[in-house]
């Protein structure tokens, strides 16, 4: 696959089905790295995560190591986290404040825009040497929605709003839950790791079809599964066990797609209208004081569960929280997941919600643990050279419009949201850079 | 024994009595060590303050605990098949805080435990603190509290409590 010619990696990808290639072989991932990572929009950060000049976090965007810093004019810059002299890593935090950015090695030092200001022992540099060509790279393009900041490698290609557009929805209905209007990733994160391709996780995020059979340890002898959200009592009806199916209620959650490999899944219910603590009670008076008693309402009813910003993040509804996907190797993933503090509701209702992300999605969760052994498994079984192919042809054909959110709507317990993301995988692929 | 004759060889004995029950999968009676009110912390941020206003990598309550520890008796708990072994090793151990009144004791410790499942072998370190409460002959943990020196790396899945 070394040559990443169009017609070899068209054969990967069938309508009901993948090749075991896409997830085991080391130059597609190379090809991945250069042809989806080195040009999509990619998730780097939240605004929150920079409020004042001179704040910086820093990040991988595939296999560029960049920094994301706030500049004094207040703009966020998305900058090669890599020494324009000799190569090193210039800031080697992931987080932290410095009004200049100074290189370990040489002391080169660059300003929060990238430009660079200082070269020690300057008399050595060549005559024609033009400081101002030695600024830190930056990200070609960058885009911002609600705080949400991506950038895209290339200079050319999809413009930010064609590419964001189908999911601005997704991203409004998390940030109006904030009473102010706006969120904070200042929570710390969840930081895991598994051996296994970056897509078995981009797969799993809007997977429906696990839920009762992976996580069957998290189901009661009832069916239903622990409560994990601030007010609730209890948690959902995952399997009907008089019939041991899996229940109505889930089995009729739908899931979407609307373009650019991105989708969603709707709500898990669970008994909505009966969500109920002293934190949650204050936090909808609280919203309902700011925004008005129906939008509250209408803000609070849910409808999403979990959305996928193709390739690299995705954002739940149900314990709120943002994930970010970093692969670091064809069989090794690095995942990130940052609690949401709704700025303007009551601590408490955000206290809750950060603890009981530790209960669905630490790497010591009841959750992800059992996603995290599948997809480890996923990627033992895949090394197996005697099957080629992987399916993912559930629902193939009963895809049907939904015109209400211009999109196209399946039942979530088929795949065609991971048919989506090999459309978009194939369109970024087929193509030389 | 008298409430001044509680020193650091009973404490001692206590949490490597605990640790041991850990390696013995012995999760339930491992949970009945903790006081009604006891939890079981283990931060995601070196001198972390909070588990309230910053994510952790465990903080259990009781009802947590419960619910952990069914997941773990449950058969198709996939992360756990097979299970893993694990051995606890327990050092350093100083008394931190005294209150022989109140009956309220802090003890730090230095711990180490390797852990074996699927054919591979990791080790975590750190170090620990219990503030335990005399109850008769023995102690209820109040909290105990595990400052991984690796708390903000990247984990792969963690089955069982440290």
């Amino acid at each position: 696959m070394r040559n990443g010619h169009a017609d070899e990696i068209e054969k990967l990808i069938e309508p009901g089905r993948v090749h075991r290639r896409v997830y085991t072989d080391p130059d597609l991932f190379d090809l991945e790295m250069e042809r989806i990572f080195g040009r999509a929009w990619l998730f780097v950060g939240h605004t929150s995560q920079v409020p004042n000049p001179g704040d910086f976090i820093t990040t991988d965007l595939g296999r560029q190591p960049v920094i994301m810093v706030r500049h004094r004019d207040g703009s966020v810059q998305v900058l090669l986290n890599r020494c324009t002299h000799r190569g090193a890593k210039v800031v080697n935090e992931r987080r932290g404040h410095a009004p200049r950015l100074t290189c370990c090695y040489h002391g080169w030092t660059f300003d929060t825009d990238g430009r660079l200001v200082t070269v020690p022992v300057p008399e050595g540099c060549a005559e024609n040497f033009d400081k101002d060509a030695f600024g830190l790279a930056r990200a070609p393009r960058v885009g911002e929605y609600r705080g949400f900041v991506f950038a895209s490698l290339a200079a050319k290609g999809q413009n930010f709003e064609d590419h964001i557009g189908p999911v601005k929805g997704n991203i409004d209905d998390l940030v109006d839950r904030a009473p102010d209007g706006t969120l904070a990733l200042d929570a710390g994160m969840h930081r895991y790791v598994y051996n296994g391709n970056w897509k078995l996780q981009v797969e799993n995020v809007l997977d429906s079809y696990h839920v009762p059979f992976g996580h069957a340890s998290t189901v009661n002898k009832d069916g239903v599964q622990f409560a994990r959200r601030e007010g609730d009592q209890k948690g959902a009806m995952v399997v009907e066990t008089e019939k041991k199916q899996t229940a109505a209620s889930w089995k009729d959650r739908k899931s979407f797609i609307a373009g650019n490999g991105h989708g969603w899944t709707s709500n898990t219910s669970l008994d909505d209208g009966k969500r109920s603590s002293p934190a949650f009670d204050e936090y909808k008076k609280v919203l309902a004081e700011k925004v008005g008693a129906a939008r509250a309402n209408d803000i609070l009813t849910p409808r999403l569960h979990n959305s996928l910003i193709y390739p690299n993040m995705s954002i739940m509804g149900l314990n709120i929280h943002v994930r970010v996907i970093n692969p670091i190797a064809v069989d090794r993933t690095e995942v990130t997941i940052y609690p949401i503090r709704l700025v303007g509701a009551p601590e408490a209702m955000n206290f809750g919600n950060i603890r009981l992300l530790n209960v669905t999605h630490s790497a010591a969760s009841f959750v992800q643990t059992d996603d995290l052994e599948s997809f480890v498994r996923a990627q033992k079984g895949l090394q197996s050279t005697m099957t080629d192919w992987v399916d993912i042809s559930r629902g193939l054909g009963a895809e049907e419009p939904d015109r209400e959110r211009n999109a196209t709507r399946e039942l979530a317990t088929h795949e065609m949201v991971v048919r989506a993301q090999y459309k978009a995988w194939l369109g970024y692929m087929h193509e030389a850079a | 024994m008298a409430a001044d004759e509680v020193g650091r060889a009973a404490l001692e004995d206590f949490i490597i009595h605990e640790a041991r029950l850990l390696d013995a999968r012995r999760f339930r009676d491992w949970m009945a060590l903790f006081a009604d009110d006891g939890t079981y912390w283990v931060p995601a941020v070196p001198d972390q303050n909070s588990p309230f206003d910053q994510a952790s990598l465990f903080y259990d309550d009781r009802d947590l605990m419960k619910t952990r520890i069914e997941r773990l008796e449950h058969p198709r708990i996939h992360v756990q098949t097979p299970p893993s072994r694990t051995a606890h090793l327990i050092g350093n151990v100083v008394v931190e805080e005294s209150d022989h009144a109140k009956g309220e004791y802090v003890v730090g410790s230095t711990l180490i435990m390797a852990e074996y499942r699927d054919d591979a072998q990791r080790v975590f370190a750190g170090r620990q603190r219990h503030h335990l409460r005399r109850q008769g002959d023995t102690f209820r943990i109040v909290q105990k509290r595990v400052d991984l020196i690796n708390c903000d790396g990247a984990f792969e899945a963690m089955a069982v409590p440290i």
